[in-house]
């Protein structure tokens, strides 16, 4: 070693305490640190300056030495030892607690409490504040809870001082001051030499360090013992602009590296076996539509167009099921990649440069790990904009809609309320034309919404999605700010072109023609059902007037030998008439009345009155059965009441018959059963007062005109709080339908997810139905938006996911779940946000079958952006230079015995790491650690 | 089991701790509407067959609960199949009854009348019940009880053998299945008379203990 070590501080003594000159050397004074003005190359200097190890091995010497020749003055000593100067004072306060977390051992100190340090699994951390004359420091011993492998230095759980040194455990002392550097090159070597003793004292190995100068440089000073025989030094330093172009480039950086034991020792050959590894960040690039989106908006459109006319300008979510409604920011800013290069041998200089052009296929592993924006995981309300967010104001809007009777209310008087005028603004009539048009568009047509889609769906009481009341309520999500007052209006306007369909028989849009009123849906959207049924009929009675002449000719043509048969669906397979031979029609029938909810409610409420008086509750029911009764009458004319039983209800007819005779015979042998053939028997009354009519010209059972008009009359007159709890009910489900159409990969996790928020919509919603206090409601209901955020997040983070590696769709699902394990702690129900301070960090392993896909996330650079940028490191991806290298360099030499004649035995066969170099740098930044290990 | 078939109760509360509304089903002719009487009015006799649906109210005491039954008894008849898939609508219990005698009327459940469930009923944890019905008529059975059993496993439902004729059974039938209603929480919460409970409110202490609640 180049530098002339200080002297050894000897234990206090009598003499030195009174005489001011004894005291000079106790004080040690640093060794200079030579630093030199190009900091890159004084590195090595520097690291070999600091050797205060050697005063510990120094100073137990010179002690013993001391002991064998004043051992009288032992007590005496002891003494002096409590009037120590402020700097042993220091040193032995150190050593207690050194002492002290050297007897604890991590498992003690965690019981204790150490904290773990943040986004380290494996780390933990105690710290103790020392006071030395005026200036408090802070000792940090960080330790590991469980031994690391060896070579996991570029593992993620590594921190970056374990990472720069190669070290395990390690002490930092700092002073408590706000940059907490220690700025003067004499107090930190005095620092450095205070603990160093203190460890020696102890028989610790523990490395130290302190940090120097400017806290941008990050320089370290440090050292470490290990054994009697070995010394580790270390240093590190930064220079954070102006890297000489030699220092980019992997040759030059090796070169730098062996400097560093060309300078200090000539014992080694000039070919040295360098071990070396690397590991590249790569950051794929921006992608090119954030940027077009804000030329499009000023309008330059052809210019836009000229820069970069291969893709075309969109959002990344255009083809999402939610864009039709809102454009969410993309969750994934891109993606770092991480090659890591594993070990590997070195001679020469040369050779480096070939690494630095050899592809980064070639690393031995890649981790992928996506930029997350910080959106994510910041959830104060009004920050993201979705789903969530609108049905947050719905519910507001809900929340406020008990304060009037009629929608009119709200929409009429707001010349008063000057102060609320933000709150409820509606968007100017244009938008209520675009959006009435959309949802009255004809070519919406008959909308192929599917009924209950799932089971939870179907627990939800909404509009099936994109039936016209689903549509209507996701406008009405957009419109405006969604207030009170703009669904009013909306309302008003939507009911109207109603009442105009209805008037001019319009079939209504985005209703399905059916011949059922799916009850599991919302009032409003049976209502629609009901509605959309009357007006088809409307129709068809009109089509009928018309050609009411014809087919009347038509079936008086066709005249039967006896009487006129009417209404007939077909011949009853192997049916004949009892007391004719004839076959058995079978009639046409009329459907059953349709029935909205709330009529179904009606007639239970009714039948509840009557109680349990028999038969007053089934009137419709025994219409029913009259009307089929004259049905099969008319398709049937001779038929008697025995042969509507057999086919009507064919329980009641007992044959006779012989079963295994195939042929049946004529007559049909058999009788009615018992109940049907008692005396006062309801339905042979019934029978005998059907007359033979043919549906055609039986009463309908369902009044079209009638109902059709009571339905646009309860649209009319629905109270403000009726339709805002349908809306929520509806909008919610609707959202969550649109959400769970995307196309994300089918991670389970999400899928889970998705169900779940779908049954805790059905819970919530559940109560909407039941009249329920409205400010307990509301809370729920926010708090379902909460949970709503949190899900559509996470989807649209998976749906981002999934397309970005749409080819490796195993790294895409692992990314997810990542992902989720770290976003699932904030997934509380409660309303207040949560401060979310770890960083999702966690890098998946890429596999070799996917780095093409992974590849592919790094776009070959445009012409453009290449012109923009000088490239000087090497080491490209697609062109893409990494955003950071980092670089180990190590040389392991075999310590032999015979070399050093040391007292000590050592392991004979040990290889001694004597020299890494640890380096991260980028073409302007340039971070530089060294390790040596040395020998006395 | 305690019972009185009208309410003489004039307080200001509803006179019964819970509503709960049961629903009878199956092929016509299987006894639904005898089984019904039996219970209601503890008499039998060979009825007309139901028109549509008819309905019953009784009011019982079970479990120290007075609890209000609404029971519908539907026609088995496939003409009213789609009237009657209303009345599946909010019901706490389904009845399935068959006709021990009948082979059909069993094989039915399961091709028809179970389907109709999944189809209309709106209650998930709705309880579903097998009745094999006239059991009377022993030397007639053409179905075995342990067919009846399988089958109610298959399906997760309550299975009882009963007969409306001679009363066997008929009581304990609607019993076992109001003790399993008001055993199942999400059914309770519907059918109770007070106000509407609070879903949140009611469910705090269990989100609490599943550390951080499902979603």
């Amino acid at each position: 070693m180049g530098t002339s070590p200080s002297l050894p501080p000897r234990l206090p003594t009598t003499t030195d305490l009174t005489s001011k000159e004894g005291r000079l050397p106790r004080d040690p004074t640093p060794p200079p640190t030579p630093f030199s003005t190009s900091r890159a190359d004084g590195i090595a200097d520097a690291a070999m300056a600091s050797t205060s190890s050697k005063y510990a091995k120094h100073r137990r010497i010179g002690e013993d030495e001391e002991e064998e020749e004043e051992p009288e003055e032992e007590l005496e000593r002891f003494d002096d030892f409590t009037i120590a100067s402020s700097w042993e004072r220091f040193i032995s306060e150190i050593e207690a607690i050194c002492r002290q977390w050297l007897a604890d051992g991590p498992k003690i100190l965690m019981a204790k409490g150490a904290e773990s340090v943040p986004s380290f699994e494996n780390l933990y951390m105690v710290k103790r504040d020392l006071k030395h004359g005026k200036r408090v420091y802070c000792m940090e011993y960080h330790f590991m809870k469980s031994a690391k492998g060896k070579y996991s230095y570029w593992n993620d759980d590594t921190h970056s001082t374990q990472l720069s040194f190669g070290v395990d455990d390690f002490l930092i002392i700092a002073p408590l001051s706000a940059s907490g550097v220690v700025l003067d090159d004499p107090e930190s070597t005095k620092l450095l030499s205070s603990i160093a003793i203190a460890l020696s004292n102890c028989g610790s190995n523990w490395p130290a360090f302190v940090p120097v100068h400017d806290p941008s440089r990050k320089a370290y000073i440090g050292i470490q013992n290990m054994g009697t025989v070995f010394t580790r030094r270390f240093e590190a330093d930064r220079i954070a602009s102006q890297v000489p172009i030699r220092l980019m480039h992997l040759e030059g950086l090796h070169e730098l590296f062996l400097s560093k034991f060309v300078l200090s020792s000539s014992d080694f050959p000039a070919k040295v076996k360098v071990n070396f590894s690397m590991k590249l960040t790569y950051r794929t690039p921006e992608y090119e539509y954030d940027h077009e989106e804000t030329l499009d908006s000023e309008a330059t459109e052809t210019i836009a167009e000229s820069e970069v006319p291969t893709q075309p300008r969109k959002q990344w979510d255009d083809d999402c099921p939610w864009a039709e409604w809102y454009s969410a920011e993309d969750p994934v800013k891109g993606f770092e990649l991480t090659a890591i290069w594993g070990e590997k041998m070195f001679e020469e200089s040369l050779e480096m440069a070939e690494v630095e052009n050899a592809s980064s296929f070639d690393a031995d592993s890649w981790l992928l790990h996506p930029v997350v924006s910080p959106y994510m995981v910041d959830d104060s309300i009004g920050k993201f904009v979705g789903f969530a967010s609108q049905l947050y104001l719905l519910v507001n809007a809900f929340e406020s809609s008990g304060e009037a009777q009629f929608l009119e209310d709200f929409v009429a008087d707001n010349s008063g309320q000057d102060n609320s005028k933000s709150l409820v603004t509606v968007p100017p009539p244009s938008v209520i034309d675009r959006v009435m048009k959309d949802l009255f568009n004809d070519e919406a047509g008959i909308s192929n919404y599917v009924e209950a889609e799932n089971k939870h769906g179907r627990a939800l009481k909404g509009a099936p999605s994109d039936s016209l009341f689903a549509q209507f309520c996701l406008h009405a999500l957009w419109f405006g700010n969604c207030n009170i007052r703009a669904i009013a209006v909306l309302w008003i306007d939507f009911v109207r072109e109603i009442r105009w369909c209805w008037e001019e028989s319009e079939r209504l849009p985005r209703m399905k023609s059916t011949s059922k009123i799916d009850l599991s849906t919302c009032l409003i959207h049976q209502k629609l059902q009901m509605l959309a049924i009357c007006i088809e009929r409307k129709k068809s009675l009109n089509c009928e007037k018309d050609t009411d002449l014809a087919n009347k000719e038509g079936i008086s043509n066709s005249t039967a030998p006896s009487k006129i048969r009417k209404g007939s669906a077909g011949v009853v397979p192997s049916m004949m008439l009892i007391n004719i031979f004839q076959e058995m029609h079978a009639p046409y029938t009329q459907d059953a009345p349709l029935m909205t909810e709330d009529m179904h409610e009606e007639r239970l409420h009714a039948a509840e009155a009557f109680g349990n008086a028999v038969g007053l509750s089934g009137q419709l029911e025994r219409d029913i059965l009259s009307s089929d009764m004259s049905a099969f009458k008319a398709a049937n004319p001779d038929a008697a009441f025995e042969d509507f039983i057999r086919w009507h209800s064919p329980g009641d007819w007992v044959s006779e018959e012989d079963k295994a005779d195939g042929n049946s015979t004529w007559p049909p042998k058999g009788r009615l059963s018992q109940r049907m053939s008692e005396h006062g028997n309801m339905w042979r009354k019934i029978w005998n007062d059907a007359p033979a009519l043919p549906v055609s010209e039986q009463k309908s059972l369902l009044d079209s005109i009638r109902e059709g008009e009571k339905v646009v009359h309860y649209l009319e007159t629905l109270r403000p709080q009726q339709l805002l709890e349908q809306m929520v009910c509806t909008a919610f489900k609707s959202s969550a339908d649109i959400l769970n159409k995307t196309s994300y990969g089918s991670f389970k996790l999400m899928k889970t997810k998705m169900d779940q928020l779908y049954a805790t919509m059905a819970s919530t919603l559940k109560s909407l139905q039941g009249k329920s206090d409205i400010s307990d409601l509301a809370g729920d209901l926010k708090q379902l938006c909460q949970v709503f955020e949190h899900i559509e997040k996470l989807l649209i983070f998976a749906a981002s996911v999934h397309r970005k590696l749409i080819d490796a769709p195993r790294l895409a699902q692992s990314i997810f779940s990542d992902y989720f394990n770290y976003y699932l702690p904030k997934m509380g129900t409660s309303l207040e946000s949560i401060c979310y301070e770890s960083e999702f960090t966690t890098k998946e392993k890429v596999g070799m079958l996917e780095r093409d896909a992974v590849s592919s996330l790094f776009r070959p650079p445009t012409a453009n952006q290449s012109w923009r940028k000088v490239l000087s490191m090497g080491n490209l991806l697609n062109g893409h230079e990494p955003i950071q290298r980092e670089i180990v360099f190590s040389v392991m030499e075999r310590v032999s015995n015979g070399h050093y004649s040391s007292p000590t035995p050592l392991c004979t066969d040990e290889q001694v790491e004597t020299h890494r170099m640890y380096i991260s740098g980028t073409s302007n930044d340039l971070w530089v650690a060294l390790s040596v290990t040395s020998w006395d | 089991m305690d019972s009185s078939s009208s309410s003489s109760s004039t307080a200001q509360q509803p006179d019964f701790d819970y509503l709960f509304k049961l629903l009878l089903i199956g092929d016509s002719g299987v006894g639904k509407s005898s089984l019904l009487l039996r219970f209601t009015a503890d008499s039998f006799e060979d009825l007309s067959p139901t028109i549509g649906v008819d309905f019953k109210v009784k009011m019982v005491n079970i479990a120290g609960k007075k609890l209000k039954l609404a029971i519908w008894d539907t026609a088995g008849q496939e003409r009213f199949r789609t009237l009657t898939s209303s009345y599946y609508r909010g019901a706490q219990g389904i009845i399935m009854v068959y006709d021990v005698t009948r082979r059909e009327t069993f094989t039915n459940l399961s091709d028809i009348w179970a389907k109709e469930i999944d189809l209309y009923s709106t209650n998930q944890d709705c309880i579903k019940m097998l009745v094999g019905n006239k059991v009377d008529k022993e030397s007639e059975r053409a179905v075995t009880k342990k067919e009846g059993i399988e089958f109610a496993r298959e399906y997760g439902c309550l299975f009882l053998e009963c007969s409306a004729k001679t009363k066997v059974n008929v009581e304990q039938c609607f019993e076992e299945l109001v003790l399993k209603i008001l055993d199942t929480p999400s059914l309770l919460a519907d059918a109770s008379s007070g106000a509407k409970k609070n879903i949140f409110k009611q469910k705090a202490p269990e989100a609490d203990a599943a550390a951080g609640g499902c979603c």
